[in-house]
């Protein structure tokens, strides 16, 4: 067969049925699915109730890490990353390493850049000969 | 077995109700067909992280430049109607789950159950998605209202995104947020409405008697597909709806 219901996994040695079959797969049981199910349900009533609280900076990253343990349930379990073979995990879970590439340029750049709208809010450093002057706009802005 | 191109690979049956399935003459044996699919798939998941993920950089970077236009903008936003709609997401998430597990286990109904289940919860987002966009709320929003237009620069308003009260009146950059509200979450209804229909094409294999425990390719496919979807939602609630 298969399909067993606990604990098979791919590769596991039965080539008499292998040869005519996907391979062998885990087939979690019903009782997992369901608690699962249970738990991202109850992290999502966490994800609003934590959202009345002010934590300051910490806000966005309280958000995310539950928001990542919500996503960790659903990839291991959902997706049944958990019992997948290496390959499609490092291929899945490289797309976060780049992405994460992508956000960490990004925000770089975002946290020592300064936003067009606000030019006139700061004052520019006056050691440096190239930054226009206070009352002087830049070049396409008034 | 199959390089010779005498004969090709057929996994039976395991009833009178379901249908033997032929292994594709360019693979060698089922495992490798199925492998193979199941790594094919996998790299398409990883370009819609990247997809969605370019999205989400630029939530970060405005989210940063303003975040209080961006907290603003959230409070318009129903955040009953979101955590709702988290919750039908989750809820077929988990029915794809026992889907695809019924199709492991060869139980032809309950897989077509589920995936009905699934389909109708995909049917309820969108209808839910379809009183955000189009309801004047108590703030006065309507995305949509008017797809093509012109931006009305005297009242900064956009034409597919109203803001009748003015609730959003003097807020910098208030379109900001919306622009990335309706892109990011248009992007994602597109997703729901393709794997609703993915989910019927499964089901109409399913009442064939194509998927079993010898070969579920497909409706494992389908359902990660699916999954991903509630994996995307699951960043999105709380950014758009609860602004941290």
């Amino acid at each position: 067969m298969a399909a067993h219901t606990h604990d098979s996994h791919a590769g596991s040695s039965h080539p008499a049925h292998g040869a005519l079959q996907m391979g062998h797969h885990h087939v979690s049981s019903s009782a997992m699915f369901f608690n699962v199910l249970v738990a991202l349900l109850i992290l999502t009533v966490v994800t609003v109730a934590v959202s009345r609280f002010d934590f300051g900076g910490a806000n966005m990253l309280i958000a995310m890490a539950i928001a990542s343990v919500k996503a960790a349930l659903v990839m291991g379990f959902f997706m049944h990353l958990k019992w997948d073979t290496a390959i499609n995990k490092i291929v899945f879970f490289g797309s976060f390493l780049f992405l994460s590439l992508l956000f960490i340029f990004t925000l770089a750049d975002q946290a020592t850049r300064r936003m067009d709208s606000d030019w006139h809010v700061r004052k520019p450093p006056v050691d440096k000969q190239w930054v226009y002057k206070q009352h002087e706009a830049p070049a396409g802005k008034h | 077995m199959s390089h010779d191109g005498h004969h090709s690979v057929v996994i039976p049956a395991p009833g009178p109700e379901f249908q033997p399935h032929t292994v594709a003459h360019h693979f060698d044996t089922p495992v490798q067909e199925f492998q193979s699919a199941k790594l094919g798939f996998w790299l398409f998941l990883a370009t819609e992280i990247l997809l969605f993920g370019g999205l989400f950089a630029a939530y970060f970077f405005f989210h940063e430049a303003y975040p209080e236009t961006f907290r603003l903008g959230g409070q318009q936003l129903d955040w009953k109607l979101g955590a709702l709609n988290t919750s039908v997401l989750l809820l077929s998430s988990w029915t794809m789950a026992m889907g695809v597990r019924s199709a492991q286990t060869s139980q032809k109904k309950k897989l077509l159950v589920y995936c009905g289940l699934t389909v109708l919860g995909a049917l309820l987002f969108m209808v839910i998605k379809y009183i955000e966009y189009t309801a004047k709320n108590e703030h006065g929003f309507v995305v949509f209202s008017e797809l093509f237009g012109q931006y009305d620069e005297a009242t900064g308003q956009l034409p597919w995104f109203k803001d009748y009260h003015g609730a959003m009146q003097g807020v910098p950059h208030g379109h900001l947020f919306f622009a990335i509200y309706l892109t990011m979450t248009a992007i994602h209804g597109l997703h729901v409405v393709i794997g609703a229909c993915l989910i019927l094409w499964v089901m109409k294999g399913a009442a064939k008697g194509r998927f079993h425990a010898g070969y579920f390719l497909p409706v494992d496919l389908v359902g990660l597909y699916w999954h991903l979807v509630d994996l995307i939602w699951i960043f999105l609630f709380p950014l758009l709806y609860l602004v941290p």
